[in-house]
């Protein structure tokens, strides 16, 4: 017999309870004969774990002992549910196996008992007279708008984004170094042509302007090699941590704003270290230049 | 001669070789956090779990430690069991419970640990005194903080409460004699210690013998998984972890900074690589003359060679001692960001600073400086001196 830690919870449209631990059993041979067997839904992981089906008897319990002794109450299999694509519970390799609220409560002696109420209003208005209502009434609960329930189970993944912002702004300052350097050193590179071009009449402008379209083309292009290369990590980090954390969550997106924040970022940071380069060397006399 | 040159060459372009020093440093910056990242959060884990040398932890079966309300049944003869190990040298139960601290018409709730006075190891005392009596309970700051109480007062803590028919299972007054550090819950989270009898008794004849959690100590010449999987034979209610075990399944579970980690670790080596070759063998095509000049009076190929990765040391070494300053400042501003996970426990830290890790990343950067070197440098050796000189004579 296979134990397992999960997650029970009472599967009506309005009322959830949660308690912890099942025991399992794929033989029908071991489950207790005299107990009525109830329906129960469980995750695909479970069942692709267990190698466990719709219509498989397992043996369930809310103590976490009961598959050391043998004891508990039978249960059928009735159906396989996908699982969520919430990412409160990434963290946590849990199984969910989902009950009548009635079964979970006998399960956990928790009769007429219940973890939380969910209701539906009339639109998000009637939410906030509905949720005042409640609390003025209500002696020993709260009512709690389900925005503000997802922004609590949210902060782990508010936290992470922060992260990602912060590692984001080095890069883009190891970055724009980066550019910046390079761009000087094509610049100066170049000394002798430029100097060369400033001697046949060539205009500051013209020169400044020559090198600033030019740092905006190789912008132009990295950014859109870039893109490619970031799209193409997106589906290799949702492709590996998928399957890390079996869920279907999306774990990188590209998305046009995302994309478009990018080539401005290096556009503005290719045009902006040509300029500086340019001007360096524009500020230079030609004859200076050449090295004389 | 050779540091000479070099330091010269790198003096001609002051804007350009501050720039590549700066690249460098917030490339190693990074470099340095991703390697603290990657190695100081299992490092500060598995401080975290030995902070009393407890190497097992004993839960309900199938559960992880204290992250269920599940107990288990028959603590005494559990604990007895446990005793006849001879590698087991230390013991000591802990039972979880909510509590509420009843204010007049409020009752404010809190997290609270019964725990073995003799033998407890779930926080540190700050001030005052251990729980030593069955009335006294310890708090961490921001449990006395939300009771509005302080040492010496006297508070009225009820488990089991209902509060819509405001019924209780078990009621006490208890004096808080000390303030606490608590190491597995996190410093904004109320929570308090009182005596495992007192909050056996006040769970009613349902936990009279009942603990979350039982922590275990192992001989130091002993093997704390063979313990762990004794205990697991012995006692088939219980699921045991070691810290090993804990370890492997935090490497499963956040093996993402793990990896996120090493790839920026890396990411930030090869930019600060690039940047180096780069400039160097920009440098070194620009004094193609000169060195030619140099192997026309005799000045030996390896000096040339030398010289040119010196440089490249220069900007790498320079870039990465700065860059171990502003790692050290990044990684405090990140800690800081990652320490507002909800729940992480005060004692828990992300980035770690090791000497060992600021070693490795000084050591990738310096190794990164020589190999950005030795392309430009061996090219230059192998100029042609005749040919490269009568180029230089007619540009």
């Amino acid at each position: 017999m296979v134990s397992h830690r999960v997650a029970l919870i009472a599967a009506t449209c309005t009322l959830l309870a949660t308690a912890a631990v099942i025991a399992s059993a794929q033989t029908t041979s071991r489950v207790p004969a005299a107990v009525a067997a109830r329906s129960i839904a469980i995750d695909e992981r479970f069942a692709e774990d267990e190698h466990l089906k719709v219509g498989d008897r397992v043996v369930i319990s809310g103590d976490p002992g009961a598959a050391a002794t043998g004891s508990g109450d039978t249960a059928v299999i009735a159906a396989i549910t996908k699982q969520g694509t919430d990412p409160s519970e990434i963290a946590r390799d849990e199984y969910r196996v989902r009950l009548h609220l009635t079964d979970l409560q006998r399960l956990t002696g928790a009769a007429d008992r219940v973890d939380r109420f969910a209701i539906r209003t009339a639109g998000g208005a009637a939410a906030d007279s509905v949720r005042a209502s409640i609390n003025a009434a209500a002696f020993g609960f709260h009512a709690y708008r389900s925005i503000d329930v997802a922004v609590g189970t949210s902060r782990t993944f508010q936290v992470v984004s922060r992260f990602h912002h912060a590692i984001a702004l080095i890069t883009i300052v190891a970055s724009g170094i980066f550019l910046l350097c390079i761009l000087l050193l094509r610049v100066e590179e170049r000394r002798r042509d430029i100097a060369a071009l400033r001697l046949i009449g060539i205009s500051r402008r013209s020169v400044v302007w020559s090198v600033v379209l030019e740092a905006a083309l190789i912008s132009v292009v990295g950014s859109a090699l870039g893109t490619g290369i970031g799209w193409l990590g997106s589906l290799l980090i949702n492709w590996h941590y998928r399957g890390v954390y079996r869920t279907p969550l999306a774990f990188a997106l590209v998305t046009p704003n995302i994309v478009v924040a990018a080539v401005v970022l290096a556009i503005g940071l290719g045009v902006g270290a040509g300029f500086v380069a340019a001007m360096r060397l524009v500020r230079t006399p030609p004859l200076t230049l050449f090295g004389r | 001669m050779i540091r000479t040159l070099a330091a010269a060459s790198l003096r001609r372009h002051p804007a350009r070789t501050i720039l590549a020093i700066l690249g460098v440093a917030v490339a190693g910056a990074l470099l340095l956090d991703m390697v603290m990242l990657g190695t100081g959060m299992r490092e500060s884990f598995r401080r975290f779990l030995l902070v009393q040398g407890f190497q097992l932890r004993i839960a309900p079966k199938g559960t992880l430690p204290m992250d269920t309300e599940a107990t288990i049944n028959g603590a005494s003869a559990l604990l007895r069991t446990l005793r006849t190990n001879p590698d087991i040298i230390a013991i000591t139960p802990v039972l979880g419970a909510q509590i509420h601290v009843l204010q007049g018409t409020r009752a404010i709730t809190s997290f609270a640990v019964g725990i073995d006075e003799s033998t407890e190891a779930d926080y540190q005392l700050e001030a005052g005194t251990n729980v030593a009596a069955p009335d006294h309970i310890v708090g961490n700051a921001a449990f006395l903080t939300a009771m509005h109480v302080h040492r010496g007062d006297t508070v009225d803590v009820v488990t089991g409460f209902d509060p819509q028919l405001r019924t209780y299972v078990g009621r006490r007054r208890l004096v808080v004699v000390g303030r606490g550090r608590f190491f597995y819950t996190s410093a904004e989270q109320p929570v308090a210690a009182v005596p495992l009898a007192t909050m056996q008794a006040m769970g009613g004849p349902e936990r009279a013998d009942r603990v979350s959690l039982v922590l275990a100590r192992v001989r130091d010449s002993a093997n704390a998984d063979s313990a762990a999987a004794w205990v697991d034979r012995t006692i088939p209610r219980v699921s045991t972890i070691s810290t090993d075990a804990a370890m492997r399944q935090v490497d499963e579970r956040m093996g993402y900074f793990r990896q996120l980690a090493v790839i920026l670790a890396a990411v930030s080596l090869i930019v600060g690589f690039l940047l180096v070759t780069t400039l160097v063998t920009v440098s070194v095509n620009e004094r193609l003359g000169e060195i030619a000049v140099m192997r026309a009076i005799g000045v030996r190929r390896v000096h040339i060679v030398q010289q040119i990765v010196l440089e490249g040391v220069t900007l790498s070494l320079v870039g990465a001692v700065a860059g171990l300053g502003l790692g050290l400042v990044t990684a405090h501003f990140l800690n800081a960001i990652l320490s507002d996970f909800p729940g992480l426990p005060a004692t828990f830290h992300f980035f770690l600073f090791q000497p060992s890790a600021a070693a490795r990343s000084l050591g990738l950067l310096v190794i990164a400086g020589i190999l950005a070197g030795v392309y430009p440098a061996w090219r230059a050796a192998s100029l042609p001196i005749a040919g490269t000189l009568r180029r230089e004579a007619i540009a």
